[in-house]
């Protein structure tokens, strides 16, 4: 069974939001939620500077939090490795965005259930990419089967440098997986003020 | 330097309807305990109690199907029938589900006959079993989220301990004398983990806490301190136990609701 | 404390994990999570974007009068199946409840910018304007209308309609406040254009250095792609900003130069090449003139010398120029577009060309390719009196002499370059000098936010006796025409086919996805009905734009409906990379037929034959250069009343170096109102405080501050850099204005008591 995942280039991203336009429009997420979006930090000081442009969505996590606290099962995990709500099924009592650690998750008032990226789901089914992958103009983003050592995001993977997840003290085990970290460090966290 | 092109979704996922639904719930699964325990002691006052929970029960869920955006698909009652027990909401919804009946039983036999032939001590145990699940579920749907530090194992008793204490003093209100003895060591037990939980904070956790909720908790604190220690006046004690209780709830449930800073 | 939990989670986990996963993987299931508008009959059609001038070919998905999604595709050279985020948003400026719905006239009797109209119709609107056209011809000659306009309509309202009328005033924003000098210089030096689409073969070089270009902040589609691809395939970037630019971010070294010294690090640059003797000594002897003079030229300009100015170690310069050398000749100085910086902007591009060519990377691989233009015949109308003379992105055009009985343009004499300034034809509006321009159309350009010194602008345009804005939004200075003309927005209308030298050069089609909206028209309807009442009929002997369109498609062999079903049309033909070399045929259309590293003819014309460096203005005491640049997110001042992209931005912020904040006591999120040298005052503006600047600048992102009642996300945001560029330093060869001689201090300001984008949006529903 496939594992689908994707691979986010931060050293190619330019934090255009190209994939966050086409993704609200794609999925007509309602005014004030998303489903993607931009956060773009500043490291170091002048003038040994890094700029970290992060797009950030649902991270399909293999072990997600947000599945097993859903009192109906709207919220489950496809064989090949989608975390996805079963609108149908949701009551919209809002336990999978209380759970989530990446704010991934919002209330669709309208429909009446939690939304979030499914990897446009609907795109995939008919053989296309989802539609952040697709627009992406800096060549940022690979989408497809982690587990098919022949498909490109396998071949990225393996040959990237440095990857990284949000997030690891989750234990969740993301499959938005993050390359080439402009930071020494690794990804940017927030920092504290105390 | 932070900025974002497009928000990631950090406002409140829960709003004051969920906040009253943990406040209800709490009275909805406490009351049903004092039912079930004055049922199973065939204790005079006993009718009264278990159509306080059947009530309570009935408010809560409506409240929960009010407040719901998908309060027009009522194909989903049904969908929990799946089994999810990893899923707390599951286990309240079972446990409220099986107090109501419990107290349909016991409530309908007068005008229902077939009913009055089963024990009472039947629909007592299932009423024990489902406000217990029902106690204890809002703490352990709070607690199951990792990611919200303010949400901590501490919720596991403060709602419980909460809850038995605001129907302890609505008992009281109603003048159950048998009550005061449990509502002023309730309110104790109240008091002693209210004291304790900002001492499991730490971090950008407790800054949150100092910042958003420091005041409205030690208010509450207060009214429970002075209901348990100092009132002389068992209704008036009861009144400002009960108001502790369900600030203390109301304010766990909207300033716990802070991501913990990681991304 | 945390431990337990885990546990706790673990085993709830571990117990639900066999039943939740496993969930159906089937299409069906896949398809039931679809948008609504995907699982509707959706039909495609071929579009050309107009959310900026890159002009992207892309397919827009349609149910009944709605687009839902606009998405680029393969066969488009220049979208490549991609698209940017205004490109993605740009369909919600159709369906943007402030749109100008009818014609509007200015109610008898109130005074310009009052704001105060009433609704006409199409007929009454075009007659009025036809009526006080002709009334203006009568008393002060066609020359005193003039043309101003941006956008892929604009061929019909400043190419064709000024051309037809006989007005030589006629002129875009995107020459003399954008690419005018890069794009004269080239002349000067290639004689030839570098063109809308930079002719730079990215995926080949090997060493870039960018100077002010704000790649990855514009998001021109193509560009983009290719910039990811050459850093990709390996390619090294130095990036010269006193900004840390997002091209910055993606260098592997970044040169915070002192603001308006740029000219004197490229001429350190030609120093190293020619005194290390690392430049491409066989290109400079067989395709130039004048290298002997650039080594004389070019000697005291050391290093050394240029540190002082640039405040960049001699060392780094040196370093840079044999990394550069290194590389050649796939190392390259891309131009940026927005080239009016400091007022001598020609000479620094030409300095930049000269480089370019010691590193002989002009039409080779990994260099400059030279683009050629696809093949279409225009459509047969009698000879217009005049030429276009507005140019556009790809430079100047026209004429060295006006034909008999036709004035010259108001703003000749006042620099070198064959083309309209647009901001020197203010003047005689104000002036009445040479002579009086007493009218003017405004198409799709924006007076207020592309014009510096907006006083002067709203003089002139209260002194004018008619002035007409063709536009799809109430912008501010569209408030304040005599009629307003609601145009059809790219979604409802087709345009003249677009045309691009590119690669391969091809020819891409605007057809409307749905009718227009309201009562709104499209802008080849306005121009020819608006011909036909001002005497202008002949020039317009088509019926109607299909018959316009398929009868110029017929010149290259097909017709308008099997465009319909291709929308790009890829022409053969190739980038002349070495070909020209091994044909040996010179492509370079100078006085003597080669590269002009001297140049003759600017001697003759008086300007320095060989850039020298002048030092930029000192920046006055308590105040601070004011930079502008772009937000990936807008296109200049069009953009901000888009639902989408004000979610996505909803107001610039000004840039401050975190030292001088907390030298002014400026903490982050802090607000602040610019104020520049003349006294004028914008914002509040929120404050970026950063690491990412030079202590001697501020930057804001151009397009904020609108101040239009009518645009009710737009209005109140953010600081206008526009507003604040009272000055400009006019460039005496290309006519460019020189935007950054303008300096701001900063204010505490209170934060800006408005609803939040998001609040607005709900309450309009749209």
């Amino acid at each position: 069974m496939a594992r689908l995942g994707m691979l986010i280039d931060l050293s190619a991203c330019v934090g255009c939001a190209a994939c966050a336009v086409a993704c609200k429009m794609e999925n007509q997420v309602p005014a004030g939620a998303s489903r993607l979006w931009i956060r773009e930090r500043e490291v170091g000081l002048f003038p040994n500077l890094a700029v970290e442009f992060r797009p950030e969505q649902c991270n399909h996590c293999e072990n997600p939090p947000c599945v097993p606290v859903c009192p109906t099962g709207a919220s489950y995990q496809t064989k090949d490795g989608l975390v996805e709500v079963d609108v149908a099924k949701c009551i919209a009592c809002g336990a999978c965005a209380a759970a989530c650690p990446y704010d991934a998750r919002f209330t669709n008032k309208k429909g009446g259930y939690a939304d979030k990226c499914n990897f446009c789901a609907h795109r995939l089914a008919k053989d296309q990419q989802p539609a952040c992958v697709e627009t992406c103009p800096a060549y940022a983003r690979v989408f497809g089967d982690l587990d098919d050592p022949n498909s490109e995001i396998a071949k990225v993977l393996k040959a990237a440098e440095r990857s990284d997840v949000l997030r690891p003290d989750q234990g969740t085990r993301p499959k938005v997986i993050y390359l080439n970290a402009p930071s020494k460090k690794g990804l940017t966290q927030e920092v504290s003020d105390s | 330097m932070t900025e974002f092109y497009g928000v990631p979704n950090t406002g409140e996922f829960w709003h004051w309807t969920n906040a009253l639904h943990f406040v209800l719930v709490g009275l909805a699964g406490g009351m049903a305990l004092l039912a079930a325990i004055l049922t199973l002691r065939q204790h005079p006052e006993r009718n009264r109690y278990v159509w306080l929970a059947a009530v309570l029960i009935v408010l809560d869920l409506f409240v929960l199907w009010a407040e719901s955006p998908a309060r027009w698909r009522f194909s989903h009652i049904w969908l929990f029938l799946s089994f999810q027990p990893g899923a707390p909401i599951w286990w309240g919804a079972w446990g409220l589900a099986a107090a109501l009946v419990a107290t349909a039983a016991l409530l309908l036999k007068q005008w229902f006959v077939p009913l009055r032939r089963i024990p009472e001590v039947v629909p007592g145990l299932v009423l024990l079993l489902g406000s217990l699940v029902a106690l204890a579920y809002p703490g352990f749907a709070l607690a199951v989220n990792t990611t919200r530090p303010l949400w901590n194992e501490m919720m596991l008793f403060i709602f419980p301990i909460t809850a038995l204490l605001m129907v302890l003093a609505i008992a009281l209100l109603l003048g159950s004398t048998w009550a005061k003895r449990w509502e002023v060591l309730v309110a104790a037990l109240s008091l002693a983990l209210l004291v304790a939980y900002p001492l499991t904070l730490q971090g950008a956790a407790r800054e949150h806490f100092n910042q958003e909720g420091l005041i409205g908790y030690g208010v509450a604190g207060l009214l429970i301190a002075v209901a348990a220690l100092f009132f002389r006046n068992p209704r008036w004690a009861a009144a400002l136990g009960l108001a502790g209780a369900v600030g203390v709830r109301w304010l766990l449930v909207m300033v716990g609701q802070f991501q913990s800073p990681g991304l | 404390m945390k431990l337990p939990r885990r546990n706790f989670l673990k085993l709830s986990a571990a117990a639900v994990g066999a039943v939740s996963v496993g969930g159906a993987v089937t299409l069906t299931s896949r398809a039931k999570a679809a948008p609504a508008w995907y699982t509707k009959e959706v039909t495609q059609v071929f579009q050309i974007c107009e959310n900026c001038f890159w002009r992207c070919g892309i397919k827009a998905s349609v149910v009944g009068n709605r687009v839902y999604k606009v998405d680029g595709y393969k066969e488009n050279p220049k979208s490549r199946g991609m698209l940017c985020p205004r490109g993605q948003a740009a369909p919600a400026q159709t369906y943007d409840p402030d749109r100008l719905k009818k014609p509007l006239i200015r109610i008898e009797g109130s005074q310009r910018g009052d704001g105060r109209y009433r609704e006409a119709s199409w007929e009454e609107a075009l007659d009025y304007i036809a009526k006080k056209m002709l009334g203006l011809k009568e008393q002060y000659g066609t020359e005193s209308i003039a043309f101003f306009g941006h956008g892929t309509g604009d061929g019909w309202f400043v190419d064709f309609l000024p051309a037809a009328w006989g007005s030589p005033n006629a002129a875009k924003p995107s020459v003399s406040l954008c690419t005018a000098p890069r794009e004269v210089a080239a002349q000067y030096t290639f004689g030839r254009a570098i063109g809308g689409h930079e002719p730079i073969d990215w995926p080949n070089t090997k060493y870039i250095v960018l100077i002010g270009h704000h790649i990855g902040e514009d998001t021109h589609n193509t560009q983009l792609q290719e910039f990811s691809e050459a850093r990709k395939n390996g390619a090294r970037v130095v990036v010269v900003d006193p900004r840390f630019s997002t091209a910055a971010a993606k260098a592997d070294r970044w040169l915070p130069i002192k603001p308006g010294t740029d000219t004197a690090l490229l001429l350190a640059w030609i120093h190293v090449l020619i005194s290390e003797n690392l430049y491409d000594q066989a290109f400079i002897e067989k395709y130039t003139v004048g290298m002997d003079q650039l080594v004389a030229h070019i000697k005291p300009y050391t290093p050394e010398w240029a540190e002082q100015q640039t405040e960049i170690p001699a060392q780094v310069i040196r370093q840079v120029a044999r990394e550069m050398a290194q590389h050649k000749p796939k190392a390259i100085l891309p131009p940026t577009r927005h080239t009016v910086w400091y007022g001598n902007d020609t000479q620094r591009m030409r300095a930049s060309y000269i480089l370019n060519t010691l590193l002989g990377n002009y039409g080779r691989e990994g260099g400059f390719y030279i683009a050629m233009a696809p093949y279409l015949e225009k459509y047969p109308t009698p000879q217009l009196p005049l030429e276009p003379a507005a140019g556009g992105c790809a430079g100047p055009a026209a004429v060295v002499t006006e034909p008999e009985g036709f004035k010259p343009r108001a703003d000749k004499g006042k620099f070198l370059a064959n083309t309209t300034a647009i901001q020197e034809l203010i003047e005689p509006m104000v002036s009445g000098q040479p002579y009086p321009i007493k009218g003017l159309f405004a198409y799709g350009i924006n007076l207020f936010h592309a014009i510096p010194n907006v006083p002067r602008t709203k003089e002139a345009l209260s002194k004018l006796d008619l002035y007409v804005a063709i536009d799809v939004l109430p912008q501010e200075h569209v408030m304040w025409a005599d009629v307003i003309l609601p145009e059809a927005t790219y979604l409802e209308r087709y345009d003249d086919f677009v045309t691009v030298a590119h690669k391969t050069p091809f020819i891409q089609l605007r057809m409307p996805a749905h009718e227009p909206l309201y009562d709104s028209k499209p802008g080849w309807w306005i121009a020819k009905e608006l011909g036909k009442r001002i005497g202008l009929e002949q020039f317009f002997p088509w019926q109607n734009i299909e018959e316009y369109l398929d009868t110029r498609m017929q010149s290259v062999g097909l017709d308008l409906e099997t465009m319909k079903s291709m929308g790009t049309m890829v022409q053969s033909g190739k980038p002349w990379l070495t070909d020209w070399e091994k044909e040996n045929s010179l492509p370079f259309n100078t006085l003597s037929g080669k590269i002009e590293l001297y140049s003759e003819a600017l001697a003759k014309a008086g300007f320095d034959p060989l850039p020298k460096y002048e030092a930029p203005q000192a920046v006055p005491e308590g105040f601070y250069r004011l930079l502008y640049g772009r937000s990936p997110v807008h296109t200049f001042a069009r953009t901000q009343n888009n639902p989408v992209l004000m979610e996505m931005e909803s107001s610039n912020s000004v840039w401050l170096n975190a030292e001088e904040a907390a030298r002014l006591g400026f903490k982050p999120g802090d607000h602040a109102y610019l104020i520049n040298q003349d006294g004028v005052r914008e914002g509040p503006v929120r404050l970026k405080v950063t690491q990412r600047i030079r202590k001697d600048a501020v930057y804001i992102t151009h397009g904020f501050g609108h101040k239009a009642k009518g645009m009710a996300l737009a209005d109140g945001r953010g600081a206008s850099d526009s507003y604040l560029q009272t000055r400009y330093t006019l460039d005496r060869i290309s006519g460019g204005a020189g935007l950054r001689n303008n300096f701001v201090k900063l204010e505490k300001a209170p934060a800006p008591k408005l609803k939040s984008v998001t609040q607005l949006i709900k309450e309009r529903g749209a």
